[in-house]
């Protein structure tokens, strides 16, 4: 068995946790977009290009959280055999995670609800594209929160240089 | 902080493994929770994402006020046909059926495009709405018969939509009424045509028939939303509940009109409504007269809508004003229940409700345009 430092254990939970619930929650999003414009395009062929510009919005919470699960892994020592993480180094690789998997989580399923009504009110009326736009990239807020914190918190936290 | 955290864990008497285990566990645990609380609404949205897409797709082709507005503006028959040639949904119709029968023909399509896609948990009321092509058409082959129209002049009257399209054809060169009872036979309208078959041989009249269909028809669609476990069910429920309400008001309203007491009125009703129960349901139908309907209605939600318009029948003495005012109080509550629950059954109640707004507004405009100069004001006023 492969010895690993207690620190650089809790820091591969840490990148579980970012990119698992970053990843629930984009996948959870797109998936009703994705829905809600497989509906449109079947009533409008013209759709699918908006279509898929909705569907795709809620793919970014998960790249957030993919992220920062390769940046704990890499300077936790995981990924390029560095030396390793201190046990309260590995803590805050916990509250890196939880940052962004969490806030990636509530913004996935957020902008995805938005994203698959934007498609609905584009089908029932063109004009709706901009401002279904913007409505859909509302929610995206709470992810590059989420996001800046992780950053933060490896920074200053001694994982991060 | 490091040496404090150690202490801490060798205090508790935990290895470094046991702790990282109850670290794993307590975000597993922690995980699960989040994860649970917050997929719950999107599993209440998630089965009509599609559906919804869909038929707001349909809503916005629905035409606008200076559309309808420029039919109404027409000069003939020929015009409005030309107009709907215009538009997919209704031209591929009317190059084979006149303009009435296209129209039925695609609110029918509507009914039944809407009843496949709509989610399970709500489909089978959609699937009973559907049938109203089949029961529209039943009431045409009774009609015909007792006219004692031919085989071709009854396949006029036929809408070519519904699941027992094909059956009725075929029925359309029977010679009598109770002829078309017996062709139905193995469909779930016989039992209930047979069972007042005497009171149309006693009258002659297919009233009896046509109110045992109605009568049916809206029954099973209100037993069919009766376990409103969920929102989306409850608006069904209210939604369909009216519709029951509003056809008991009326029958109501159009028998005290015409001076029938409890016994005579009491067969033609749907036992018990949404907001109209049993008892409620005796009452009206006890009262003296349409001013005596009206004040026991109060209390319920269907009393400003026909008090407001009593003044007017008072001086009219026109029933229609009654029917016009619960349309539109149906038209209305479907409008509020597509905005209460947008990403849900609200999308497709809002759409289909406006789209027999459409076709009632399209049929009562082609009307209008057979006669000879009919006032376009008095168009404006009919239409809902």
């Amino acid at each position: 068995m492969v010895d690993i430092a207690l620190g650089t254990a809790l820091a591969a939970i840490g990148a579980g946790v970012a990119i698992g619930f970053a990843g629930l929650g984009s996948g959870l999003g797109q998936g009703m977009a994705a829905a809600g414009s497989v509906g449109a395009v079947a009533e409008d062929n013209d759709m699918f290009a908006r279509g898929i510009i909705f569907s795709a919005l809620p793919e970014t919470q998960a790249i957030y959280g993919f992220l920062i699960a390769i940046l704990l892994l890499v300077f936790s020592g995981l990924l390029g055999g560095g030396s390793g993480l201190s046990d309260t180094a590995g803590i805050v690789a916990i509250g890196v995670g939880a940052s962004i998997g969490f806030a990636g989580l509530g913004s996935g399923m957020g902008q995805g609800m938005a994203a698959a009504s934007s498609v609905g009110a584009i089908v029932e009326d063109n004009d709706m594209f901009a401002r279904g736009i913007i409505f859909s990239a509302l929610p995206e807020t709470q992810a590059i929160y989420g996001f800046l914190i992780a950053i933060l918190l490896m920074v200053f936290g001694g994982i991060l240089g | 902080m490091a040496d404090g955290i150690a202490t801490i864990i060798s205090s508790l008497g935990l290895s470094n493994e046991a702790f990282l285990a109850i670290v794993l566990l307590a975000f597993v645990v922690i995980g699960s929770i989040v994860v649970i609380v917050a997929t719950r609404p999107i599993l209440d949205i998630y089965p009509y994402l599609h559906p919804n897409a869909r038929v707001r797709a349909r809503k916005g082709r629905l035409f606008d006020e200076k559309q309808i507005s420029e039919l109404v503006e027409a000069n003939n028959i020929d015009e409005i046909s030309n107009y709907l040639r215009g538009f997919p949904d209704y031209a591929e119709y009317l190059d084979n059926y006149t303009l009435d029968k296209a129209l039925d023909i695609q609110l029918g399509e509507t009914y039944d495009l809407v009843s496949r896609m709509a989610p399970k948990e709500v489909q089978t009321s959609f699937k009973v709405m559907a049938k109203k092509s089949d029961i529209t058409n039943i009431k045409s082959l009774l009609t015909a018969k007792e006219a004692g129209l031919g085989k071709e002049a009854t396949d006029e009257l036929l809408i070519p939509t519904g699941s027992l399209y094909d059956d009725l054809q075929h029925l359309s060169d029977v010679d009598t009424v109770t002829d078309v009872i017996a062709g139905l036979d193995g469909t779930e309208y016989a039992p209930i045509l047979e069972e007042v078959l005497p009171d149309y041989e006693k009258t002659g009249m297919v009233l009896p028939l046509e109110s045992a269909l109605d009568k049916y028809y809206l029954s099973k669609l209100l037993a069919s939303s009766e376990t409103p476990s969920d929102e989306n069910k409850q608006i069904l429920y209210s939604y369909v509940g009216n519709q029951v309400d509003v056809a008991n008001i009326k029958l109501i309203l159009r028998a005290k009109v015409d001076g029938l007491d409890y016994e005579a009125i009491s067969p033609y009703m749907i036992d018990s409504g949404y907001q109209l129960r049993e008892w409620k349901l005796k009452d009206l139908m006890e009262a003296e007269d349409v001013t005596g309907v009206i004040s026991s209605l109060e209390g319920t939600k269907y009393s400003d809508v026909l008090t407001d318009v009593l003044p007017e029948y008072n001086e009219t003495g026109s029933v229609a004003l009654f029917e016009k005012a619960l349309d539109k109080f149906l038209v209305d509550s479907a409008k509020s229940y597509s905005m209460k629950k947008p990403l849900g059954i609200g999308s497709i109640i809002g759409f289909l409700s406006q789209k027999e707004v459409e076709v009632r507004n399209l049929k009562i405009i082609a009307r209008a345009k057979r006669e000879e100069d009919f006032p376009i004001s008095k168009i404006r006023e009919m239409l809902v």
